[in-house]
């Protein structure tokens, strides 16, 4: 009985705080409050390190609050399943990629930034976080870092040039890539100019992919099977380009040591090719820009600790110091002009390919988005699905993604 | 005569060399899986059969990492497993005694409700489990042990097989001795029971080295430490976006560290594997 | 033989012994255990009483209230934010955990069923009492029903803690997984949901999974087929392959074999799916071979999947038939053999007419439970293919998804639909009990024994 006895009580509780409290959020009062309590942070398991660095700090500097690192139990990027299945377990920071904010706030698992956090926000990190974290003009977690697709190459069977357009890389070389994956190949569809969830990734009915720039990327999609230049390596990515069955790679910026290490001396790093998918103009390959960021747990007993916590975290300082721990690749104005990170050609790579690319929307219907999207680039490619039936899987994927709540 | 010997000699031959070619097929890979983890790698995906390079490092690596405490795991897992060894075995004892030797009002109904229990898949019922354990606030390796002693009552059905088989008249020749029916069990039900007692012991000790569902649902928000085995080793590789490459062979030597026991455990109980399938059936 | 010897005393019907009963008879009516008080039964009387106050307590306290909100599965259904000005920040009330409310009101229907039940055996054992001081019978003391315990009532000692196991492990959240089928409890409605009776069920059956349901059932079924029938015959045919006459050291080949089955599926064929790749050792070397220029689809291929699946559970499944047919073929009556062998059968004969008789009758029970067990065969799929290769026509299922593969990922990945899942559990036991009940009728278990 215990437990939905608490809800009650907390229900009543936040009540009594709703007729208190006047609801205005455009004003930014100063909070009288000072945080304090007990609280947990979930980042993955590889990060713990760092984070306990960073969090014995923040110990220091808020003696009230105490802080227990442990890990994501399914990794970040699976945070909205965790989360989903009990929230009142979960920690109250967690680690979750930008692209499942909106389903998490839609569900109320998460809070969003109060008025003074979110300028604080604007004015720390780059243009590309905040909008990665914009939802209906409410901020809903602390950007961290970034990612985005880019090639990688061995520099001694491919030149900086001939990376520079999809014609001439897999004339020369073979570049390995996974058609499963949807966070790949997706953005051939925006590369060609059409929309995911409208321009600004928000409206449900803003997608529009079952057109002539469609069927294009379905036809290149296709045609891609029978190109000597191209290698569904699938989970074999690394060995594949090990082995030399590939010279270059098509991959996100947490392979980047590994790479650097297989590759040694040739390693070798660009932002994405130009790709003509068909209209006989080449047009730049976008990536899904996606971005790192800490949400608070709404179920949190402690949630202006938390707040701070996860802004602390994802300060200027606390960025550089994951970038040097994690590799993880910060958004922070500042720290974006850091020495160490402007001399790290992955990290150079990245942030040139973000600023070209689309960031990955967050409707809370992307959890669908990711579903329907593979399975139809993927058919594409290996050819499953017939020419007369791009338009019909088109459209049929076009309805998918856009359901709204029955 | 002669050339009658000489097929039967080349008969026996096809078929030795059919048999050894058979296990060259099953052996294989078992033996690929062993040689990986004794392999270098870098990229988290073998393409080879045999590795290029060889190190020892990856069983040192899978003991050292703080981040991935398998010795913790492989403690839990070995307490969790001789627990269920021994309540599983008790419980599936005296039901299977009671459903086949004692006769009660609600006992066909009863082995009738198990076997449609029984159906249902249990994937549904962990979430359930999950919010029940959280409840009494065991989301934890007890509660993990209570769930997998708690539906040991429904895996009856082997012994029972094997105890309906037994013949009668030595229970009531010991009832017209004035045995109760406690002292039947205990004296000439148990020691006749051996090869299923130890059949089931041997499958309840198994079953918590080699299951990650369950775990995964209830140890989930636990700390690292506080993981069974298979659940450890399986989260090793499935949350480690990027990063599992650089633990893929240690991953693999620590498959290698636990299937080795169970395998050599196996092998030595198999003839009480093999009368706990066909129990039962003997008679007709 | 087990009747009840003592105590077979006409029994007073529950009219007479509430009519004639003295007063402690009467108010055990109302409150449990007083007659057997009375009676100096003191253990059972201090049970069933205090069953009862406890029970009164927590119906008063807490179940009354865990039952009212069955109806609704909480008031709150929207969820609000207001902002905290003293905290300066948001602060979110979620609405009502309707998945907690389900299961405590479940919960608590059980405790009053199991009081109820209770209630029975306290009223037959007062009207038992009433029997007995009414012919002057004598009436069994607190130590003599502890003695029972141990002789006519062992079951009722032995069976109770497993049973109240299975209550609490097996069948509550069992019926929990059932209610929620006819919930609307899905990726729109993941904390608070209503009831919709059927409509998941129409969803699966004519509506949108309609697509998804009917071929994957298809290949469940052509899988626990398939599956079943390969690991027998082949197990049958090594079996009888390493006991033909002349074979040495079949205690090491037998070893050998069983040792794949011994290994810990989550390590064999996680790394199997590695094996089969593309990329993997069987194409690199047979590319390296120059047997074959583009690699196999040996997982990517859809109807290749399915085959791949099929032989690797072969690889795993034999051994096991194989085990049992060697002990079979060892405990096999030799003499019947001599003399059909006298008679001039040759050695198909003796197998068609004495072997495979013997072994299809020691083994159906053993292969029933192998084709239910294969229909939510979840491993060897899950870690194998992960139920791929992808298939646009399909809802979150891949082209080699079984059923109960699905269902995991309908409730455990990004788009959760319980509702949809709990139906298909529903269908799959549907289809599990229609085979097994078919089968289970002529094994040895279930025949009265």
């Amino acid at each position: 009985m215990k437990s939905w006895k608490k809800i009650v009580v907390a229900g009543a509780s936040v009540l009594a705080l709703a007729t208190v409290a006047s609801i205005d959020s455009q004003s930014v009062s100063a909070a009288t409050a000072k945080p304090k309590g007990n609280i947990t942070l979930w980042v993955d398991t590889n990060n713990v390190p760092s984070y306990k660095k960073l969090v014995k700090k923040f110990e220091k500097k808020y003696p009230k609050v105490k802080v227990k690192v442990s890990t994501s139990p399914s990794g970040s990027a699976s945070a909205k399943t965790d989360l989903a299945k009990d929230p009142s377990k979960a920690a109250d920071v967690f680690k979750a990629p930008n692209d499942q904010l909106g389903a998490m706030f839609a569900a109320g698992y998460i809070n969003p930034l109060s008025p003074s956090a979110k300028k604080w926000v604007k004015k720390n990190d780059v243009k590309l976080a905040g909008k990665a974290v914009t939802w209906k003009g409410q901020y809903l977690a602390y950007p961290q870092d970034e990612q985005a697709n880019i090639i990688y190459y061995n520099k001694s069977k491919l030149n900086a040039t001939q990376v520079k357009t999809w014609k001439s890389l897999t004339a020369t070389g073979v570049i390995g890539t996974d058609f499963t994956n949807a966070y790949n190949w997706y953005p051939a569809f925006l590369s060609n100019g059409t929309y995911l969830y409208g321009k600004n990734g928000e409206k449900l009915k803003g997608t529009k992919v079952n057109n002539a720039k469609g069927v294009q990327v379905m036809t290149w999609l296709a045609a891609q099977k029978s190109n000597k230049g191209v290698r569904q390596s699938g989970s074999a990515l690394l060995s594949d380009l090990e082995a030399g069955k590939t010279s270059a790679i098509l991959d996100g910026p947490w392979d980047g040591q590994s790479v650097k290490k297989i590759l040694g001396d040739d390693f070798g790093v660009s932002i994405l090719p130009k790709i003509d998918f068909g209209s006989g103009k080449e047009k730049q390959m976008k990536a899904f820009a996606g971005v790192g960021t800490l949400a608070v747990n709404a179920k949190s007993k402690h949630q202006l600790a938390a707040a701070t916590l996860a802004q602390y975290l994802s300060n200027h300082k606390s960025q550089v110091a994951l970038y040097k721990g994690t590799n993880a690749i910060p958004v922070s104005k500042k720290a974006q002009k850091n020495k160490a990170i402007k001399a790290d050609p992955v990290a150079k790579a990245v942030i040139k390919q973000a600023n070209l690319s689309t960031v990955m929307p967050k409707m809370d219907q992307m959890a669908s988005f990711w579903n329907l999207a593979a399975p139809l680039i993927d058919n594409a490619y290996k050819g499953k699905t017939p020419a007369s039936q791009y338009k019909t899987q088109l459209a049929s994927f076009e309805k998918g993604i856009s359901g709204s709540s029955k | 005569m002669h050339s009658y010997k000489r097929q039967q000699r080349l008969s026996l031959s096809l078929r030795y060399l059919l048999l050894i070619a058979l296990v060259i097929v099953w052996i294989f890979p078992i033996a690929w899986i062993i040689m990986t983890s004794f392999s270098v790698n870098l990229s988290g995906f073998v393409s080879t059969f045999i590795p290029k390079q060889w190190t020892l490092s990856n069983y040192a690596k899978i003991f050292n990492n703080k981040l991935y405490p398998f010795g913790s795991w492989v403690l839990n897992t070995f307490v969790i497993a001789v627990i269920c060894a021994v309540v599983n075995t008790f419980t599936t004892t005296v039901m299977s005694y009671s459903l086949s030797r004692l006769r009660f009002k609600l006992r066909k109904p009863f082995l009738q409700f198990a076997l449609v229990l029984g159906m249902f898949p249990g994937f549904m019922s962990m979430i359930a489990l999950y919010y029940m354990l959280k409840a009494i606030g065991m989301t934890n390796l007890a509660g993990l042990t209570l769930v997998y002693i708690g539906g040991a009552g429904l895996g009856f059905y082997i012994m029972k097989g094997f105890l309906d088989t037994v013949p009668k008249s030595l229970d009531e020749a010991a009832e017209l001795d004035g045995a109760t029916k406690w002292q039947i069990f205990i004296h000439i039900i148990l020691p006749m029971d051996r090869p299923m007692i130890i059949y089931t012991s041997l499958t309840a000790f198994m079953a918590p080295w080699t299951d990650f569902i369950f775990p995964s649902i209830i140890l989930s928000t636990d700390s690292a430490k506080n993981k069974t085995v298979a659940y450890g080793l399986y989260n090793m590789m499935s949350n480690t976006k990027g990063l599992s490459s650089q633990y893929f062979t240690a991953f693999v030597a620590g498959c290698v560290i636990i299937a080795i026991p169970i395998t050599i455990l196996f092998i030595i109980l198999q003839r009480y594997y093999v009368s706990g399938i066909t129990a039962g059936a003997d008679k007709g | 033989m087990f009747k009840k010897k003592a105590h077979t005393a006409p029994e007073a019907t529950f009219k007479e012994t509430w009519q004639e009963g003295d007063w402690a008879t009467k108010l055990s009516f109302i409150i449990m255990g007083i007659s057997q008080l009375k009676n100096k039964q003191w253990l059972k009387g201090l049970v069933f009483l205090l069953s009862e106050v406890i029970f009164l307590v927590w119906f008063f306290y807490n179940g009354i209230s865990a039952i009212s909100l069955l109806g609704s599965l909480g008031k709150i259904k929207k969820l609000t934010r207001v902002f905290d000005k003293n905290q300066g920040i948001w602060v979110t009330k979620q609405p009502d955990s309707s998945m907690v409310i389900l299961l405590f009101g479940l919960i608590s229907i059980i405790l009053i069923a199991l009081l109820l039940v209770l209630y029975y055996v306290s009223l037959k054992s007062t009207r038992h009492l009433y029997a007995l001081n009414r012919d002057g019978k004598h009436i069994p003391t607190t130590k003599e029903d502890l003695a029972s315990l141990l002789d006519t009532r062992l079951h009722q000692l032995l069976m109770f803690l497993p049973l109240a196991g299975i209550f609490a492990f097996t069948v509550t959240p069992t019926i929990y997984m059932i209610t929620m089928a006819f919930t609307n409890f899905n990726q729109y409605h993941p904390i608070g949901f209503s009831w919709t009776g059927f409509q998941a069920f129409g969803e699966i059956l004519t509506g949108s999974m309609a697509g998804t349901f009917f071929p994957v059932l298809g290949w469940t079924l052509v899988w626990a087929v398939a599956a079943t029938a390969t690991t027998f015959v082949f197990g049958v045919l090594l079996g009888l392959l390493i006991e033909s006459k002349g074979i040495k050291f079949r205690g090491v080949f037998r070893t050998l074999f069983v040792i794949v089955f011994a290994v810990p599926q989550f390590v064999s064929l996680l790394m199997m799916s590695m094996f089969w790749d593309n990329a993997g050792p069987v194409n690199s070397w047979l590319q390296r071979m120059h047997w074959i220029t583009e690699p196999i689809q040996f997982l990517q291929n859809a109807n290749l999947a399915k085959l791949t699946v099929i032989v690797t559970n072969m690889w795993i499944g034999i051994p096991v038939t194989m085990l049992i047919v060697t002990a079979i073929i060892q405990n096999l009556p030799q003499d019947q053999i001599e003399a059909a062998r006298m008679d001039g059968a040759n050695a198909f004969q003796v197998f068609n007419k004495i072997t495979f008789p013997q072994i299809l009758f020691v083994m159906t029970p053993a292969l029933i439970q192998q084709f239910i067990g294969n229909i939510n065969n979840f491993n060897v799929i899950f870690l194998l293919t992960g139920g791929g290769p992808l298939n646009s026509k399909f809802y979150q299922a891949g082209s080699t998804d079984l059923l109960v593969t699905w269902l995991y990922k309908l409730t455990m990945q990004s788009v959760p639909n319980y509702n949809i899942a709990a139906a298909l559990g529903i269908f799959i036991f549907i289809i599990s009990a229609v085979f097994s009940l078919l089968a289970y009728r002529r094994t040895n278990a279930f025949k009265e024994g």
